[in-house]
């Protein structure tokens, strides 16, 4: 058991702060403008730093116009293109059409800035060990999850559907298709990429749990968008951003969802 | 830029004007001054940010953070240093090291103790245990610093269990300070993977039996939260903005989660005085800093602000 008085311990814990030089009197040394590194630090990171910056510096694949986040009320179109690059890289796994993908754009720790992307770029923008699962689940399943995502964050990015929300914030009407805009039948069964983070309950899209026969493919999204940059340069092509327009949401209902006021 | 380069070079002499310089010396002193230094969300920030991160790019960095901690003490009297959470996760480095280069380079820079926040988990507990025994085992003069938690249930996860305290007091001249931490909930934001073995309390009711034994039992000067709560939640959640008002006896709430910049403590007024709460952003950009002076037992002054880790 703890015993915080115990000694031995204090001693320990006080180790630091004994070595510490004595203060003498009451005097204050002005600390400089700029701070200098620590040598002794710099000598245990400036080799890490090497290593990492050996590995994580390689050239993947031109973005001219890069993919951005987009700000509140904006379309994610960095988020689309790792959505896209899920369902892709799950239909080449399972062997089978997979017609809806989405991950979540909490996961999406930083935008790709326009020009040459690096590999730390991507484990920078996707850090996560999150690894990619198919999940069945039905049309009317697959429903709710883009609700429960747009009344969430006004709509985790993701891949296969569109959708609109007409209507006021006190009456809200949302129009949700398949891609090319046919209907969504309720009772079909489809299979559904995501992440392992989201299935596990992750990020409160609690439908996604509901997930029946899911396959754990043990393959990071990282590496997944790794491999699709590597593929594009391989071909001499350019990552570009998706097309705009797989959330449709006016002023006024990004306005309800910012002040938690809109259900659906 | 300006007012950030005023505060790093006249902040601890502006601040330490406000309270006694030195704490009086000897067992049965009945006075003296603590300051703690702190830190939250370094996210595995070793090198400062880069250009094209705005406001901050240039700022941060572990190795320049080693030198102002350092600096600081030789200036000051007693020193904590801090850290309230979410150490893991945000550059290459956490992807290759695990996060044991960060609770190794915290040990070498002598922290006394920090808690965890859900990022720290993102590699799961295993790993997380990996991390704190490679900080233990690292040679170095300085002791391995403390994690403490008071609301999580680790029983099912016993080789964390064993590395987590609820409470931690120091002893310094005149300042008994009682240390303890609380952590965000699981819930939407650690895969219950990541978290297996391990169940969280309700913040408030877990920081009450802590804070009285602190007070009571222990008989501290001090009492300081770090907390991975977060801000101010709007009460949607227990929240560091609401903690004072809900458990009094706190003097300080060292924050963490919402990457909140605040340039000074925010004072919130509680049942037995006041609450300093405080948090510094992210990712390395500012060390905070408080300074309490205490006599008999009371909080006399007490006074805090954000300091720039500048190029």
């Amino acid at each position: 058991m703890f015993k915080p008085s115990s000694a031995l311990l204090c001693a320990l814990l006080t180790l630091s702060l004994a070595a510490q030089a004595p203060t003498g009197k009451a005097q204050v040394l002005p600390l400089g403008p700029t701070i200098p590194d620590d040598p002794a630090f710099q000598k245990v990171i400036d080799p890490l730093a090497a290593e990492i910056k050996a590995s994580f510096d390689l050239p993947l694949v031109q973005a001219p116009q890069g993919l951005l986040r987009g700000r509140r009320g904006e379309e994610n179109l960095l988020g689309y293109w790792v959505a896209d690059v899920m369902r892709t890289a799950a239909q080449g796994i399972v062997g089978k059409p997979v017609r809806f993908a989405i991950t979540n754009a909490g996961g999406l720790r930083s935008n790709l800035r326009p020009g040459l992307l690096k590999v730390a770029d991507i484990f920078e923008m996707m850090p996560f060990e999150n690894e990619l699962v198919v999940v069945e689940l039905t049309g009317a399943e697959v429903i709710q999850v883009v609700k429960e995502g747009i009344v969430r964050r006004g709509g985790e990015p993701c891949s296969g559907v569109k959708a609109r929300v007409d209507g006021s914030p006190e009456q809200p009407v949302i129009v949700l298709t398949w891609e090319d805009g046919s209907a969504i039948d309720p009772a079909e069964t489809v299979r559904v990429a995501t992440t392992d983070y989201l299935y596990g309950g992750g990020d409160s899209i609690p439908t996604l749990r509901k997930g029946r026969k899911p396959f754990t493919t043990g393959i990071t999204l990282r590496q997944m968008l790794l491999d699709q940059c590597a593929a594009l340069a391989k071909a001499k092509q350019e990552l570009l951003p998706p097309a705009l327009g797989r959330y449709t949401l006016p002023v006024p209902i990004l306005e309800a969802i910012r002040d938690k006021k809109l259900k659906l | 830029m300006e007012r950030r380069s005023f505060l790093a070079s006249l902040g601890s002499a502006a601040l330490a004007s406000q309270v006694p310089l030195r704490a009086q010396e000897g067992p049965a002193a009945a006075s003296g001054r603590i300051t703690l230094l702190h830190t939250n969300d370094t996210h595995s920030r070793i090198e400062p940010f880069g250009p094209g991160n705005g406001a901050i790019s240039g700022l941060g960095g572990v190795s320049r953070r080693a030198t102002l901690v350092r600096q600081l003490r030789q200036q000051l009297g007693p020193v904590l240093l801090l850290d309230a959470g979410d150490t893991f996760q945000g550059t290459p480095y956490f992807n290759r090291y695990k996060g044991r280069l960060d609770y190794q380079l915290m040990r070498m820079m002598g922290y006394d103790a920090g808690t965890l926040g859900n990022h720290d988990f993102d590699n799961g507990v295993g790993m997380l245990v990996e991390a704190m025994e490679a900080m233990e085992q690292l040679q170095h003069a300085n002791a391995p610093f403390a994690f403490l938690n008071c609301n999580f249930d680790c029983k099912g996860a016993p080789a964390l269990q064993k590395r987590i305290r609820p409470y931690l007091v120091k002893d310094f001249p005149g300042v008994r300070v009682g240390l303890t931490g609380i952590g965000v909930a699981f819930a939407g934001l650690v895969a219950p993977k990541n978290h297996e073995g391990i169940s969280w309390r309700d913040p408030y009711e877990s920081l009450k039996p802590i804070v009285k034994r602190l007070r009571e039992v222990e008989k501290v000067d001090l009492v300081v939260v770090l907390s991975h709560l977060g801000y101010n939640l709007n009460g949607t959640g227990p929240d560091d903005l609401h903690l004072p008002g809900q458990v009094a006896g706190i003097d300080a709430v060292i924050g963490g989660h919402s990457h909140t910049f605040l340039e000074t403590p925010t004072r919130v007024p509680q049942a037995l005085g006041e609450t300093l709460v405080f948090q510094v952003g992210f990712g390395g950009v500012n060390l905070g800093r408080m300074d309490f002076a205490v006599a008999r037992g009371q909080v006399r002054a007490a006074s805090g602000a954000a300091m720039p880790v500048l190029a």
